[in-house]
């Protein structure tokens, strides 16, 4: 067998983690405080959409990432107005939100389907760096935004456990009315956390856009990729630094099928190469919700409950 | 301080809100879509007038609204069943692939030996059953474990839609038409399938479809399985104490709307495809159900009409297409945006919403 695609495709899995890191973030921060988006699927195509159509537009990488961004916090936003400040059913404000990002995506990007991107996100280049075996292909072969998407992923940690504001977001996901109690405007945090979140789903479409994809698909280019995203979550236990490593091993199921493909590998019958990832993911999603496991995870405890002040 | 609006609660709310938050949402929708026609150089009038003629305001148009809204109820009444519990079953449109895969192996490996309208029965039949099965493992692992089933049932509508694709492109196997170059389905034997009415397509299913709706509209309110359903929704606790089996009854409220969905898919077979037919995929008939119960607020009564409009939207949409080049999606986008306007205008109806004026305790009505 041989030794230098198994090195490929994990250099590939670390690569297409980085969608993953930036999508579940953006779910796992909402979460915290309290709120439930299930719209990242429908988020992240539209931040594909708009990345692409910016960055077809305009030839410039950067400039489409930032509208793609931007973009996620605003449909993002429309997730917090309707669940945070007129207390909707958060579960189906989610669904609406990816029926109507995945209409909008399509039409807007109508003009582009079948067009090859013009610009892409290039590896750096570290010099000999990359010439270390095995190390230089799997840490130095990246992107920038990759990068900058590690230097996120620790900072939320660091944020979320080390801080005061941190532990306010942890605080109004658990238990709102002590948050409440201290004087923070509840509604203000959670509608702050879920559009951040928002703009960490763009971003991720963004990216996945300009590093990963060939061209424009409809919803096969992500092709469920956010509703992984969302499973993560609960695989990491709502902490940002054990996303990482679900998103590595994510990101291998959905590297996988395409190599044993190219490596005419016929372990798995080929019908069920392609349905890997979400096996695994339903596979890891039930393993994580047996009570071993509830026991030592720690979903926040008001998720998905509006705060309601008078009501108390 | 902090934002200066009070929610009262309402303790009922008046008749003419129930009526006029879908109303406004769907004009507030076609409002969302106009700018979105207009943006990309495409008149909305013209554009929302020929979306009619392609849906209601033609006897052809309608009666291909009719058609799709045969299945739609389906998957609708499976969303809303499911919600009767506050379950949310986001795989009808996995379940209703399987339908179809169950109704087209029952449509061939069975049709020829059995008389007709026995043969339907049992193309219906399997492929409520296939999209039954589907939904057992979400069902299992939530009434044992409590696993989200909002995320399990929708992974798999992945695995579904793959094994839809391997069995039509993948492999040259049963449900492949071996006759044709290009990958199709085989088709089911003639006797499986139902008559359009003259030369439309809406298909005696339909009527099935409604009757559904209606039983399950006297099984919630009247029967007493529907009873326990709603003391389980209401109040798990209650439940405990009054004996009902709480994972039992998730296991079936989950299965038989898997069920719904999966003859959905069945109907599709035994009417206008007559096949397994990927192309189904497309048109994305499980999701639609989701908005459809949402909107018409898990009312199976209401279901009905939710499932016209929804299913005019789409065959409109697709008119549009063959008619003007204005994309599809355009459907799609006012779908998503009714249902977001008409979750927004939910709380006009649960709560009275008052202005109050900083420094005065009196606020002013809305």
């Amino acid at each position: 067998m041989n030794n230098n695609i198994w090195l490929l495709t994990f250099a590939d899995s670390i690569s297409i983690a980085t969608t993953l890191i930036l999508a579940s973030l953006g779910a796992l921060l909402t979460e915290r405080s309290g709120v439930i988006n299930l719209g990242v699927e429908g988020v992240l195509l539209m931040g594909v959409a708009s990345t692409f159509l910016v960055s077809d537009g305009t030839g410039n990488p950067w400039l489409a990432l930032v509208i793609g961004t931007c973009v996620g916090a605003l449909l993002a936003m429309v997730h917090a107005v309707l669940c945070v400040v007129l207390r909707a059913n958060q579960i189906v404000s989610g669904l609406a939100l990816v029926i109507f990002c995945t209409g909008l995506a399509n039409f807007l990007a109508k003009p582009i389907e079948g067009k090859p991107k013009r610009v892409q996100l290039n590896a750096i280049d570290f010099g000999p760096l990359s010439d270390i075996p095995i190390i230089g292909p799997l840490i130095f072969g990246h992107d920038l935004i990759t990068y900058v998407t590690w230097l996120i992923v620790i900072s939320a940690s660091a944020y979320m456990f080390r801080t005061r504001p941190g532990l306010t977001l942890r605080a109004v996901g658990d238990d709102p009315a002590t948050v409440d109690s201290q004087g923070l405007p509840v509604a203000a945090i959670r509608f702050g956390y879920t559009m951040a979140g928002g703009a960490l789903m763009g971003l991720a479409g963004g990216w996945f856009m300009l590093a990963r994809s060939a061209a424009w698909q409809q919803q096969a280019t992500t092709n469920g990729i956010g509703w992984i995203a969302l499973a993560l979550v609960v695989f990491a236990a709502w902490r940002p630094l054990r996303l990482v490593f679900g998103a590595v091993l994510f990101g291998f199921t959905l590297q996988l099928p395409f190599t044993l493909q190219a490596e005419q590998i016929k372990v798995i019958p080929a019908a069920i190469l392609p349905m890997i990832p979400y096996l695994v993911t339903l596979a890891a999603l039930i393993a994580m919700s047996t009570p071993r496991a509830r026991a030592v995870l720690g979903a926040p405890k008001a998720l998905g409950q509006p705060f309601v002040r008078d009501e108390r | 301080m902090g934002i200066p609006i009070k929610f009262e609660q309402r303790i009922d709310s008046p008749r003419w809100l129930i009526l006029a938050v879908p109303v406004a949402s769907l004009i507030a929708a076609l409002l969302v879509g106009s700018i979105f026609l207009l943006a990309t150089g495409h008149p909305p009038l013209d554009t929302f007038n020929s979306l009619l003629r392609g849906s209601f305001t033609t006897h052809r148009g309608f009666t291909n609204t009719l058609g799709l809204a045969t299945i739609l109820i389906c998957t609708g009444l499976a969303a809303g069943f499911a919600f009767q519990m506050n379950l949310y079953n986001i795989g009808g449109e996995g379940q209703l692939y399987l339908g179809m895969i169950g109704g087209a192996w029952a449509g061939i490996a069975l049709g020829d030996h059995f008389p007709g309208y026995l043969a339907v029965l049992l193309t219906l039949l399997f492929g409520a059953l296939a999209g039954g099965l589907w939904v057992t493992v979400p069902a299992i692992t939530k009434a044992r474990f409590g696993t989200s089933e909002i995320v399990s049932t929708l992974l798999l509508n992945y695995v579904a839609l793959n094994l839809v694709n391997y069995f039509i492109f993948g492999s040259k196997g049963f449900f492949r038409d071996p006759s044709t170059a290009f990958p199709q389905g085989r088709k089911v034997p003639d006797s499986v399938r139902l008559d359009a009415f003259g030369k439309t397509q809406t298909y005696p299913t339909i009527f099935l479809s409604v009757l559904l709706a209606v039983f399950l509209f006297w099984l919630i309110k009247k029967s007493e399985f529907g009873y326990r359903i709603k003391v389980l929704a209401d109040s798990p606790k209650a439940a405990g104490y009054a004996g009902i089996n709480a994972p039992r009854l998730t296991l079936s409220v989950l299965v038989i709307s898997g069920a719904l969905a999966g003859l959905g898919g069945a109907m599709l077979v035994v009417g206008p495809t007559g096949k397994l037919d990927p192309g189904v995929a497309g048109i994305g008939l499980g999701y639609a159900g989701i908005v459809v119960a949402a909107l018409a607020r898990y009312n199976f009564v209401a279901i009905i009409l939710a499932s016209v409009l929804f299913a005019g939207l789409r065959v409109g949409g697709d008119s549009l297409q063959i008619s003007t080049d204005v994309p599809i999606h355009i459907a799609v986008i006012i779908q998503g945006a009714v249902l977001i306007f008409a979750l927004g205008g939910e709380v006009f109806r649960k709560y009275r919403i008052r202005i109050v004026r900083p420094g005065s305790a009196v606020g002013v009505a809305v």
